[in-house]
Order: C-alpha cells, then sequence, then structure tokens
C-alpha cells in the first residue's frame, strides 16, 4: 500500500502540504524508528499505518518494528495500561520481571536498528524498557504516551518511571494527560484521516442503502451516538435524553458499537441499553463488527446531530469524526471533548440527559443556526484535527530534538 | 529595499512545569511567576494551538475566567487586553496582574472552577525556516501573501511584533521602505486580528491591499 501526501491535496490547503514537504526536506536521510506491541488493531497501529509512509513521502528513513512476547507479558501490559490510567491493579515482582525479560529479548533483535538510528519514537508502555536496553544508543529517543497517566495506580507508576524517565522528550496528547518527568514533555492531540474507510466521503446511494439496512426513516430527524458500550460513555443517558425529546417531536436514535460480547461488563451495558429500548422501534442499537467502518461513517452521515454524550473521556475523537461530516455534536463536558466543543460555533457540551435533551431540542428547532455550526465544525476540524497537522507536529519535534537548543525559537 | 523573505514557522505546546490551578488566587501567584514564554504562549501563541479559538475572546486567560471560574466581569477585564502594545513581557504581566488584584479585591468568594476545569500553564516552541520564496516589489506582495501558509502568517504579521522594529508587523516594515506604500501601511495597521483566525487573517491581507489599502 502507498499512501502519499499529494492524495490530501484539494482536503487541505496546498500550503499545508508545501509546510509539510519544507520540514521534511530538511530532514532528509534522518533515520526514525518507532515501536510499538501491535501492527494490528488498536488506535497506535492505526496512526502508525499512515505516519510511516508519509514521513518517508516526505524525505525520512522511517520505519516501524513491533514488539513481540506471550501471553504472560500481554497480561502484564494489560494491567500496566489499567494502573496507568488509574484503576487499581497488583502487579507482583514476578511479573515485572516478565516485563523486564520481554523487553530484554525484543532488545537482542532491535538493538541494531535502534542503536544507529538518528530518531526512536517508543509508543505506549509496552516497550518502554527498551531504552535502557540499548546503552550505546545514538539518536534521540522519544516515549510517546497515548494514554491518561494524569492519576495512575501510583505502585504501577512508581515501577514504571524508572523505565521511561531517561527517555529524551515525552509526547502527551494534552496537558490534562501528563505526569511530570524529568525531560520535556511535548503535546500532540490525536487526529483523523480524513482518506481512511471511516471518514472518506460516501456516494448518496452508499448513504441510502445504509438507511434502508438499518430500517431509519429518511424523514425524521436522526441522533447518532457510536460508541461502546461502556458506562463511561452514557449510552442509557443518551436513551433519556432521546425519550425527554420524543415526548416533544419525533425523532430516532441509533447507538452503535462493537466488541462488547469480550467484554463482561460491555455485555452488561449493552443489555441494559436494549433492555431501555426495549418496544420503541424508533431507537436503533446496532452492534457492529470492528471493521464496520464505512457503516459507521454512514450513520454519522445520515445523523442530524451527532452524539458523545460521555461522562468521562480521554480525547474523544468520535467527536471530530462527526465534527468532520459537518455535524454539530453534543458532548459530555469532560476530557477532550472540551478542545473540540464550543457552545453554539461546534455544538454543546452538556453535563446531564436533560442538558442534552434541551440542546437536541434547540438544533432540531434551529435548522439553519445547525448548518452553520456543521460548516465551521467541518473547517474548525480541516484546521486542527486532521492527520497533516500531526505530522507537523511530529516533524517540528523531530527538528527540536536535532537542534540540540534549549530555545523557545529554533531556526533552521 | 531588498526583496520581502518568506519565512514559515511551526509551533509544538510542551508542559511548563507550572501546576495547575483551580481558582482565581492561584492563577494570580503562578501568574506572577511563571517564565515569559508561558505568558507569551498563552496570550499571543493561540492561534496556532490545536483547539477551539474562543469565540469571544483570544486569550486563554480569559476564556479560562469565563468558562471555567464562571467569572463574566474578569473575562472582560482580561480579554480587551492587547498583549502587542506592551514594550516587554514584563509590563504585560504587571497589566494582568493589576486586573487579577483588582478582581480579588472585588469578590466575597474566590471564583473557583469545578474538578477537571482547571487552568493547565503551557509554553511552545517554535521553528523558524525560510520558504525559499520572495516578493521582489511591493506589487507583489497580494499574491505572495495568498499563498503564504497559517505558520507565515502567523510569524510575519504577528510574531513580528515581537522582534525589532517592536510593535510592527513584517509587511508594514518593509513596505515602508519604498516611497508612496503610505496606504497600504496605514491599511495593514488598522487590521484588528483579534477577531480573525489565520486563515480568515490571510484572506482579509490579501482583499485589503488588493483593494489598495481601501476597507
Amino acid at each position: 500500500m502507498t499512501k502519499l501526501l499529494s492524495a490530501y491535496q484539494g482536503v487541505v490547503n496546498e500550503t499545508v502540504i508545501s509546510q509539510l514537504r519544507q520540514l521534511g526536506s530538511r530532514l532528509t536521510g534522518r533515520s526514525v524508528v518507532h515501536v510499538n506491541s501491535t501492527r494490528e488493531g488498536g488506535g497506535v497501529a492505526e496512526i502508525l499505518d499512515w505516519m510511516i509512509l508519509l514521513m518517508r513521502d516526505v524525505g525520512l528513513d522511517a520505519h516501524w518494528e513491533v514488539i513481540t512476547g506471550n501471553s504472560d507479558f500481554f497480561s502484564v501490559t494489560k494491567k500496566i495500561h489499567n494502573g496507568l490510567q488509574g484503576f487499581p491493579v497488583n502487579i507482583s515482582k514476578r511479573e515485572w520481571q516478565i516485563y523486564r525479560e520481554v523487553n530484554e529479548e525484543n532488545a537482542v533483535r532491535l538493538r541494531p536498528i535502534l542503536k544507529e538510528a538518528d530518531l526512536v519514537v517508543i509508543h505506549d508502555p509496552q516497550p518502554a524498557g527498551l531504552l535502557g536496553l540499548c546503552p550505546d544508543r545514538q539518536g534521540k529517543w522519544i516515549w510517546r504516551a497515548h494514554i491518561d497517566v494524569s492519576r495512575p495506580a501510583r505502585s504501577v507508576w512508581r515501577e514504571l518511571l524508572p523505565f521511561v524517565s531517561g527517555y529524551d522528550a515525552s509526547i502527551f496528547s494534552m496537558s490534562q494527560f501528563a505526569q511530570p518527568l524529568p525531560h520535556p514533555q511535548f503535546l500532540i492531540p490525536p487526529s483523523i484521516d480524513p482518506m481512511s474507510p471511516k471518514n472518506m466521503e460516501l456516494d448518496p446511494e452508499e448513504l441510502d442503502s445504509v438507511r434502508h439496512q438499518y430500517n431509519l426513516a429518511p424523514d425524521k430527524p436522526l441522533l447518532v451516538q457510536i460508541s461502546r458500550f461502556d458506562r463511561f460513555k452514557d449510552p442509557l443517558g443518551v436513551v433519556a435524553a432521546y425519550r425527554l425529546v420524543r415526548a416533544i417531536q419525533p425523532v430516532q436514535l441509533v447507538l452503535a458499537g462493537g466488541g462488547a460480547t469480550d467484554d463482561p461488563e460491555g455485555k452488561e451495558v449493552l443489555d441494559e441499553v436494549l433492555e431501555a429500548a426495549a418496544g420503541d422501534p424508533d431507537i436503533h442499537v446496532l452492534l457492529l463488527p470492528p471493521d464496520a467502518h464505512r457503516t459507521i461513517n454512514a450513520l454519522q452521515r445520515l445523523a442530524d446531530i451527532v452524539i458523545q454524550k460521555s461522562t468521562r473521556e480521554g480525547f474523544g475523537l468520535t467527536v471530530t469524526e462527526g465534527l468532520w461530516k459537518g455535524k454539530p455534536v453534543i458532548g459530555g463536558d469532560t476530557g477532550g471533548i472540551r478542545l473540540q466543543l464550543v457552545n453554539y460555533h461546534t455544538g454543546f457540551l452538556v453535563n446531564t440527559a436533560e442538558g442534552a435533551a434541551h440542546r437536541i431540542r434547540f438544533l432540531l428547532h434551529h435548522e439553519s443556526l445547525r448548518n452553520k455550526m456543521g460548516i465551521k465544525a467541518r473547517e474548525f476540524v480541516r484546521e486542527h484535527f486532521l492527520l497533516t497537522r500531526q505530522l507537523r507536529e511530529y516533524l517540528t519535534l523531530f527538528h527540536i530534538l536535532s537542534s540540540g537548543v534549549d530555545s523557545s525559537a529554533i531556526y533552521i | 529595499m531588498g526583496e520581502f523573505i518568506i519565512h514559515d514557522c511551526t509551533l509544538l505546546t510542551r508542559t511548563s512545569g507550572v501546576p495547575p490551578v483551580f481558582n482565581l488566587r492561584e492563577l494570580r501567584e503562578r501568574l506572577a511567576t511563571c517564565g515569559r514564554n508561558v505568558l507569551y504562549h498563552h496570550f499571543c501563541e493561540t492561534p496556532l494551538v490545536p483547539c477551539f479559538d474562543n469565540p469571544d475572546y483570544s486569550n486563554d486567560f480569559a476564556a479560562w475566567a469565563l468558562m471555567q471560574l464562571g467569572d463574566r466581569v474578569l473575562a472582560e477585564r482580561l480579554g480587551i487586553i492587547n498583549p502587542y502594545i506592551f514594550p516587554d513581557l514584563e509590563n504585560l504581566r504587571e497589566q494582568v496582574l493589576e486586573v487579577l488584584d483588582e478582581r480579588l479585591s472585588e469578590v466575597h468568594l474566590v471564583p473557583s472552577c469545578q474538578p477537571g476545569g482547571e487552568f493547565f500553564f503551557t509554553e511552545a516552541v517554535t521553528v523558524v525556516f525560510d520558504t525559499g520564496m520572495r516578493a521582489a516589489s511591493p506589487d507583489r506582495l497580494p499574491e505572495a501573501i495568498g499563498k503564504m501558509s497559517n505558520g507565515s502568517i502567523y510569524y510575519h504579521f504577528l510574531e513580528a511584533r515581537r522582534r525589532e522594529p517592536v510593535g510592527i508587523d513584517d509587511f508594514s516594515a518593509w513596505l515602508a521602505g519604498f516611497a508612496g506604500q503610505e496606504a497600504w501601511c496605514a491599511a495593514l495597521q488598522t487590521v484588528d486580528f483579534s477577531f480573525f483566525t489565520l486563515t480568515e487573517l490571510r484572506d482579509e491581507l490579501v482583499r485589503l491591499l488588493q483593494n489598495g489599502g481601501a476597507s
């Protein structure tokens, strides 16, 4: 598969592409190695899929390496992951030993490429131990934390800290997600790929087909929330908001998500949602397969209003996806959703089902304003939340670290 | 006068090490001692940060006062501060502290935010580079501006005011070296850039210059 920056011409302004090429040309030939723990599945792999190709296209010698490990290792790293996000976990000395051993095994394989690289980006905690195992490294090493580590389980953070404190820099998605570390911590929010199946333009025929497939009425306003069936996404709150609106005017609701059957709590939440929706033909609860990207895309495009009524959220990239499709979004007043929604401009922040219902009714009543907000929302994403911005920030970081200068302005 | 050298810049935000604040008194304390780059970032670099530009106020402190402290009076007073009129960032700091002290003397309860609404102090590193593009003469400037990235617009029209000659954008400073460009210079100085995104600002500059300086 090839992915070239020129494919984004027309989606973003020509100056955006030109700026990326200029930044890349000054790094031509520099070797960059990204390391994570999976080639497929999950947000990090999705990012690396395009980032490696685009970094190569602008002149870098970019590589993607994946660490390998047994099930014991991934059980430990799952615990670390949960602990970093604040869930109480108990990780034994033996389990930390497994973490170290698997990192050592991977270091033996990866050391030749890592020690020669000009820049190494280690994604998340799984491969973080590689730094200490490459003492003769020549380049700059960056730890990229994709998760919220602002309130970690203390015991987990205490054990992990020696592995990450030696990096030259770290990257977090937002200030709110960071932890104090003895090196510069840069902030790079996530982004969406406007050419991916989840975000690309779709033909009207495909939208009609999805509408027909799920028995959605073409003449009734449609509310859509795309999310895992997770309590923090508050699907029951969305149903409650829908019912408050439904009492006043006809409306239909789609709650679509995937993967719930693998997760005992997800199954429980899904059952509660199905029970709450039972008997109402205008509530459509859809359990979608993990690769249903185009269906999700179509549902968001068919929506009159996109909802993301989370009570706790990381960055909340589904908000960006909704905004990119020109829809105002009603989102929970939490996490990264606050960065994306401004009342009356790109959508509304709400705290309760009642608040969500009020804003849904307001937007359905003000069609012209809804359309204007949709246009503004799309332009906001074009400016700030497409992958071109994320690539630019990585290239900027590479320049900062390569310069070796500690200054607020660097001339290259 | 030589040709106009078009630079571009990109910005990357980083944490500042200054602890987050939950109320107005803490904000006052931290602002009194935070680094100059922190102050500059929250007042001037917001157009380049990936976040919705607050439609009411262009500096982060005013936006926070409004949205998280719910203090409209303070937001209005902070929001009107133009950071570019101060010869030095320390003068800007003094003015901001004056506003905060005045507000603290007026309120009976110190305005505080809800959990999750705290203010995080950040700063940024800017990478600047020569694009290789030039405007050979004033009549080529509108076309050149029309092709500039947001980073170039920021660098030449906003950030320039921090550099010598202080308080003047690069376009005006360059045009002043040519005879007969007074109308353009005067027009550029009337642009109220606080309410434009960088893309809108670029379009506005092109429009102004194409109209010969007439708004």
